[in-house]
C-alpha cells in the first residue's frame, strides 16, 4: 500500500496511455514525459509503460506499508527518505513504514516515481492513467489527495543500481524544441513565420496536460481562411485568433479548428513535460526526414536500456 | 463515386486524407465508411504502424508510428502510395459507401437542453451578432435534426451539422479557460455540447443535464457518427430534476465497483 500524506500540486497515476480511442475524443494521455517514466521503470525492470506516479512542480509526501524498491526519474526535487537525502536515477530500497518526501523543485517540472509492484486498481479502457480533464482512470479519475491509498500487489525488491550517465537527463529551463511545418504553415505570411522562429516564447501559467500556452510576440492570423475542424495530435502548434501559440499536449483535444503553424517533433515532445510556467523556449525548424531520424535514434537509445538490464 | 482527395502531412506522425467537397452528409458518409473499412483492415493486421483513425468534416486523420513505418515496415513514400491506391480503389467501388454503412444504421437521439439565463452565458453575444431576439435564436437552434459528423475534441463531444446559418456566430478571440460540462455552444457554423468542464472557444447558449460520457458503459458515448440529434428545450426546473436523477444513477453505478 502507498499512502498519500501530502498530495503535492498535481500528483497522478500515469502509464503509457490509451490507444485507439482518439476517434471518440479520448486523447492517448498517459505520462507527459514517457522518456522519464521509461527510465524510472527500467531501473526496476518494469515494462516501459508500467504505471508510475507523475509528480508536478510541488511534490507529495508518501508513506509505504510494504517492503519494495522504487525509482524516481525526470524533474529533480530535494528528495528525502525517512529524513535522509536520496537521489533521482537510482533504485531506492523502501521498508514498511518508510516516508518519502519531495522537497523543493530543483529542475524540470515533472518527476516519475516507479514502483516494483502493481497497483490494484481497475483499468479504464485498458489503462491505469488518470485522464484529469475528463475525470476517469487512475485513482478516482483525479489527482491524488491527502489520505488516498493506492493498494499495491506483487511488491518486489530489485538490486540497487544507478542509471547510466548517458541517460541522466538535465533540464535547462530553456529548451530548444525542434519543429516541422504544421499542415497550415504555408497559409501564414512569411514574416509571421519568421517572427515565430525568432521569438523566445514564455510558458504561460495556464498550461497543463491538455496544452502548453505560450506568451510572446503576437502572430497575425488575419486573412487566414476560417478552417473546418480536423484531427489534432500532441505536439501541434496552433495559432488562435489572439496570436499566442498553443502546443497541444498529452491530454489535448483530438480535433482542432485553429490553423496549425508547426508541430513539435515526436522525439522532443517529452521535453514539453519539463516546462515550468515562465520558462522560455525556442523553436528550431527541421524537415520531416530529420524529425523521423531523430525519433528513430532516440527510440534505439532507449531500447538499448532494456538490453543492459 | 468520383471524389478527389489529397494526402496532407499532419505533424510527423499523422496524415490527413482530405477530400474536396463541402462538409455535409454525403461527405461524412464517405469518411465514416472509409474509416470503418480501414479499421477492419487494421484489425486484420493489413496496415502495420497505423494506430488511430480520426474522422472529421473533410478529412480522415491517420495517426501512425513513424518508427514502425520507417523501420522494417513500408517507407513514407510507400505508405503514401499504398493509401493513395487503396482510397482510389475504395471510392471506385459501386457499393461504396452504402454497403459499409448498413452494418451500423443511424439512430435519432433526443437531448434535453435548458436555454435559460443561468446557462446561456453568451446568448447576448449571439443575439448581438445575429440581430435576432433570444427566443428566435432558441427556436432556430432546437428546430433542426442535426447530423453527428464525428466525435472528438474531448471525450464524447459530438460535432453536429445542420446549424441554421442565421444563428452562426464566430468563436471567441481567446478560448475561455473553463466551460462547464453540458454547455451547448455555437462556434462559427457549428454547434455542440461540451461533455466535460474544459477550456473552449464556443459561444454558450444553453446546457444539457444529460451526461455525454460515462466510462462505465460499454459504449460510453450518447451517439455515433451519422446518428441524428434533436435538442428538446426544457425549463430550469426540469433541468434540476434531471440533474438530480442523473447524479443518482451515476452514483448507483459507481457504488457497484
Amino acid at each position: 500500500m502507498l499512502r498519500i500524506l501530502k498530495p503535492g500540486l498535481q500528483t497522478s497515476l500515469q502509464d503509457g496511455g490509451r490507444m485507439g480511442w482518439m476517434q471518440y475524443g479520448i486523447a492517448r494521455g498517459g505520462a507527459a514525459d514517457p522518456v522519464a517514466m521509461r527510465l524510472a521503470n527500467s531501473l526496476l525492470r518494469n515494462p516501459a509503460g508500467h504505471p508510475c506516479l507523475e509528480v508536478t512542480l510541488t511534490g507529495p509526501e508518501l508513506e509505504f506499508t510494504a517492503d519494495l524498491s522504487i525509482a524516481i526519474c525526470g524533474a529533480r526535487f530535494a528528495l528525502t527518505h525517512n529524513g535522509c537525502s536520496v537521489d533521482n536515477n537510482c533504485v531506492i530500497q523502501i521498508r514498511k513504514g518508510d516516508v518519502l518526501q519531495f522537497g523543493p523543485l530543483q529542475s524540470g517540472a515533472r518527476a516519475y516515481l516507479a514502483f516494483a509492484a502493481e497497483p490494484q486498481l481497475a483499468a479504464v479502457f485498458d489503462s491505469f492513467s488518470t485522464y484529469l480533464q475528463a475525470g476517469f482512470g487512475g485513482v478516482r479519475g483525479r489527482s491524488l489527495r491527502a489520505g488516498d491509498q493506492i493498494p499495491l500487489q506483487n511488491c518486489r525488491r530489485e538490486k540497487s543500481r544507478q542509471l547510466a550517465d548517458g541517460y541522466q537527463l538535465k533540464y535547462t529551463g530553456r529548451p530548444q524544441l525542434r519543429v516541422i511545418d504544421g499542415a497550415e504553415a504555408g497559409l501564414f505570411a512569411r514574416d509571421q513565420r519568421e517572427l515565430f522562429y525568432r521569438t523566445a516564447y514564455r510558458v504561460s501559467p495556464q498550461s497543463n496536460r491538455m496544452g502548453i500556452r505560450l506568451q510572446g510576440d503576437t502572430l497575425n492570423t488575419e486573412g487566414l481562411p476560417q478552417m473546418t475542424s480536423s484531427g489534432l495530435c500532441p505536439g501541434t502548434v496552433q495559432i488562435p485568433p489572439d496570436g499566442q501559440p498553443i502546443i497541444s499536449f498529452v491530454e489535448g483535444q483530438t480535433i482542432g479548428g485553429y490553423p496549425r503553424l508547426a508541430h513539435v517533433i515526436s522525439a522532443d515532445q517529452h521535453l514539453l513535460a519539463q516546462l515550468k510556467p515562465r520558462d522560455k523556449l525556442d523553436f528550431q525548424r527541421v524537415d520531416l526526414e530529420t524529425a523521423v531520424r531523430i525519433l528513430c535514434d532516440k527510440t534505439a537509445l532507449l531500447a538499448r536500456l532494456d538490453t543492459q538490464s | 463515386m468520383s471524389l478527389s482527395f489529397q494526402l496532407i502531412q499532419n505533424g510527423d506522425s499523422a496524415l490527413d486524407i482530405c477530400f474536396q467537397g463541402t462538409p455535409g452528409e454525403a461527405l461524412s458518409k464517405v469518411i465514416i465508411a472509409l474509416q470503418r473499412l480501414l479499421q477492419q483492415e487494421m484489425a486484420l493486421g493489413c496496415w502495420p504502424g497505423l494506430q488511430e483513425l480520426i474522422p472529421a468534416y473533410q478529412c480522415l486523420t491517420i495517426v501512425y508510428d513513424p518508427v514502425q513505418i520507417t523501420g522494417g515496415g513500408p517507407t513514407f513514400g510507400e505508405l503514401h502510395a499504398q493509401l493513395q491506391a487503396f482510397i482510389a480503389k475504395t471510392l471506385a467501388s459501386s457499393s461504396f459507401p452504402e454497403a459499409l454503412l448498413r452494418t451500423q444504421p443511424s439512430a435519432l437521439i433526443e437531448i434535453p437542453v435548458c436555454y435559460a439565463e443561468p446557462f446561456a452565458i453568451d446568448m447576448d453575444v449571439v443575439c448581438a451578432h445575429t440581430g435576432l431576439a433570444r427566443n428566435e435564436v432558441i427556436a432556430r437552434h432546437h428546430k433542426p435534426e442535426y447530423l453527428v459528423h464525428m466525435l472528438g475534441f474531448s471525450p464524447g463531444f459530438l460535432y453536429l451539422g445542420g446549424l441554421d446559418p442565421s444563428i452562426s456566430c464566430p468563436r471567441k478571440e481567446k478560448p475561455a479557460l473553463r466551460v462547464d460540462a453540458g454547455s451547448v455552444g455555437i462556434g462559427g457554423a457549428q454547434t455542440g455540447i461540451y461533455p466535460q468542464a474544459t477550456p473552449g472557444g464556443w459561444q454558450i447558449i444553453g446546457r444539457t443535464p444529460l451526461p455525454l460520457f460515462d466510462p462505465q458503459q460499454e459504449y460510453p458515448f450518447v451517439a455515433r457518427p451519422l446518428d441524428r440529434i434533436r435538442f428538446v428545450p426544457i425549463s430550469v426546473q426540469e433541468f434540476e430534476s434531471m440533474t438530480r436523477n442523473a447524479a443518482v444513477a451515476m452514483h448507483a453505478g459507481s457504488e457497484e465497483i
